[in-house]
């Protein structure tokens, strides 16, 4: 894993060249010829930016406060299903549902703050798992609000200056600017003296309480800002998709996204967004490249794979999560002092960045002197 | 108040909760597994209602397939069960004893995934069922009827089961060796290992009761709501955690008691409150339990030191 190191030192070295190439790249894609499968390729970039925020989103509490999270996707349906009724119900504009949803989110997460805070560990798993199996119950039962499992179709495409967003590249964007922000957001807050407090919890709440953090305060914000983020993740799907159905957001949504900050390294906005841009495109080649294996044994007669083959994706992800933590607890590119890493790979990982950064504070302040 | 109204009234209420007890008991059958293998390692097993799942569609392969009799398929199933809990522990928990207790959760739920998704490629995701040939005849036989109440062999079969695996785990953990190991490791493990207790088996021999116990346990509910899908062990296991929750985590009895009174109380939601919100019932108990009284109702309270 060299590779993801150096690509990790790199990004930590200098994040504006990487933030700067990667929008570089990103913008330019759906220019770059691909015959016809450019649509294609760019839903499936647009998809994995949307899996970006949410694995971002997501990060604030497993990452930064050590709490698993498996309640995740419930935030996302709220936000989802607070847009797309705004918008439908009281042809609201996408860009006041937007934020709307993302309030109503954390409305939503500071609530759940109330039962989760003295939780830890397992409890805290369970009760937030919980939580999203509820927010699905109430989509699927309160059908004078949300329809029920007939969806709310006919959502409408968000409106720029008075122009209705219709190809893919234009909700590409949209959702690009969306990742930067929420990005921008993370990085801010990482840096801050509440993010101090936020690792601080992760590495031993009752220390941190002792150093005079106030643990529900900062915890309730971590819950708050990662609802936010989940809600509007999920109006930014209203409007791209145009249609919203309980069953979008199970409890396997929440799964996934958990893939991907475990594959990335939690606690490492970077890592978390690799995380995201490595899984989300196999996915779908997973999608296509099964579809392709049930129609080729439908064509040979080998009946022994049930044709269900296609929605086992899911098998490899459970794989995954168990293979990670054996082998690499703190994901490919992990971050910088995590108490996770009790792997000796991760300890070496750590040294080494640790020095890095020591030769870089160095060098810089061989500067400021200067 | 018309009598005939009462009268109906209450043999609605006896049926609901006769079949409150049964479901309960189900449930209990699966809590005491999440509860015994908390108090030797101190880990929700997320995969433990998968190996409920798999349990009901092991007898169903071995009866659909293989034409083995009903009672032989159910004490092969709960034997191979058992020996998946084992592999389970060695293959995904073991590695990673020592390990910060995020890594072991994010284990236990990638197991489940993982268990789930199997099912699903084997035997697809529609709703199975087992063939009504295949069971005992008994099994769809009215046991008792009074008025409207009326009470199958089949439930009264599944009560009868439940109560003596109750009855012989509750034996097997007061008063056998393995049982006292199993406490001694609870209480401590590593002056338990210091006493001699071979701790590794033991945990694997806990494992192995509490996925046995699982299966027979997913066997009747495939029975009894006549339905299979390789999903099933998701709800169910969340609701039998929330019983374990109830009765207090890592406590035998507590498991059992909370098993019942989560079913009955799942029951009666959902017949005078509101069908709909039937799932709900399970989270709301351990929401409300894990905020107003975290070490259940059997429970030890215990204290976080540093």
């Amino acid at each position: 894993m060299q590779g993801g190191l150096k690509l990790r030192v790199f990004i930590e070295e200098h994040p504006r060249s990487a933030a700067a190439l990667f929008l570089a790249a990103a913008a330019l894609l759906p220019w770059l010829p691909m015959g016809g499968a450019t649509d294609y390729v760019v839903r499936v970039a647009t998809l994995t930016l949307l899996y970006m925020v949410l694995a971002v989103g997501l990060n604030f509490v497993p990452g930064f406060t050590g709490l698993l999270d498996l309640g995740f996707v419930g935030f996302y349906g709220v936000g989802a299903y607070t847009a797309g009724l705004l918008m439908v119900q009281y042809n609201l504009s996408f860009w006041i549902a937007l934020p709307a949803a993302a309030l109503h989110s954390a409305l939503w997460g500071i609530l759940r703050a109330a039962p989760t805070l003295r939780l830890t560990g397992d409890y805290f798993a369970i009760v937030t798992f919980g939580f999203s199996e509820l927010v699905v119950l109430v989509i699927r039962n309160e059908l004078w609000l949300t329809r029920g499992p007939m969806g709310i179709p006919g959502i409408e495409a968000p409106m720029l200056f008075g122009y209705a967003l219709n190809r893919d590249w234009e909700y590409f964007y949209l959702m690009l600017a969306l990742l930067f922000a929420v990005v921008g957001i993370s990085r801010r807050l990482e840096d801050s003296r509440v993010g101090r407090a936020w690792f601080a919890i992760r590495e031993d709440e009752i220390a941190a309480e002792a150093c005079g953090i106030h643990i529900a305060r900062h915890k309730t914000l971590a819950f708050a800002v990662s609802a936010a983020i989940g809600g509007a993740a999920g109006a930014f799907y209203a409007g791209w998709f145009h249609f919203l159905h309980p069953d979008m957001f199970k409890f396997w949504e929440s799964i996934l996204v958990l893939c991907l900050i475990v594959l990335g390294g939690m606690g490492s906005i970077t890592g978390v967004m690799l995380g995201a841009a490595i899984l989300i495109p196999l996915t779908e080649v997973l999608r296509v490249g099964l579809g392709r294996l049930v129609e080729w044994t439908e064509q040979t007669g080998l009946d022994w794979i049930s044709p269900d083959i296609v929605n086992a994706r899911y098998l490899i992800f459970g794989l995954l999560l168990v293979i990670m933590m054996r082998v690499r607890p703190a994901g490919l590119f992990p971050t910088v002092g995590v108490t996770f890493e009790m792997h000796p790979a991760c300890e070496r990982t750590r040294r080494q960045l640790d020095e890095n950064r020591y030769a870089h504070e160095t060098r810089e302040n061989r500067h400021a002197l200067d | 108040m018309d009598l005939q109204y009462l009268v109906d009234s209450l043999s609605l209420f006896f049926q609901q909760f006769v079949n409150g007890l049964t479901v309960g008991g189900v449930y209990a059958l699966i809590a005491v597994g999440y509860t015994m293998v908390y108090g030797v390692i101190e880990l929700i097993n997320f995969a433990h209602g998968e190996i409920y799942m798999l349990g009901a569609f092991i007898a169903y392969h071995l009866v659909t397939v293989y034409h083995v009799p009903f009672f032989a398929a159910v004490v092969l199933t709960v034997m191979l069960c058992g020996l998946f809990g084992i592999l389970l522990d060695r293959a995904a928990y073991r590695p990673l004893r020592n390990a910060p207790r995020l890594a072991a959760l994010i284990t236990a739920i990638g197991a489940s995934i993982f268990l789930q998704n199997v099912a699903l490629i084997k035997w697809g995701a529609q709703i199975r069922s087992f063939p009504q040939t295949s069971l005992p005849s008994f099994f769809g036989k009215t046991a008792f009827q009074a008025g409207d109440v009326q009470i199958g062999w089949l439930q009264v079969f599944m009560l009868l089961v439940t109560f003596v695996l109750m009855l012989v785990l509750h034996a097997i953990i007061n008063h056998t060796r393995t049982g006292t190991a199993m406490r001694a490791i609870a209480q401590d493990k590593r002056t338990a290992a210091l006493m001699g207790i071979h701790v590794d088996r033991i945990i694997s021999f806990t494992f192995a009761i509490g996925s046995s116990l699982g299966a027979v346990a997913g066997i009747l509910v495939g029975v009894f709501y006549n339905a299979l899908w390789p999903t099933m062990g998701y709800t169910a296991g969340v609701k039998a955690f929330a019983a374990a929750v109830l009765g207090g985590i890592g406590s035998v009895p507590g498991a059992m008691l909370g098993g019942v009174v989560l079913g009955v109380a799942e029951v009666f939601g959902a017949g005078y409150i509101s069908s709909a919100y039937r799932d709900g019932i399970a989270y709301a108990v351990m929401i409300l339990v894990i905020l107003f009284k975290p070490s259940g109702i059997l429970g030890k309270s215990t204290v976080q030191k540093v």
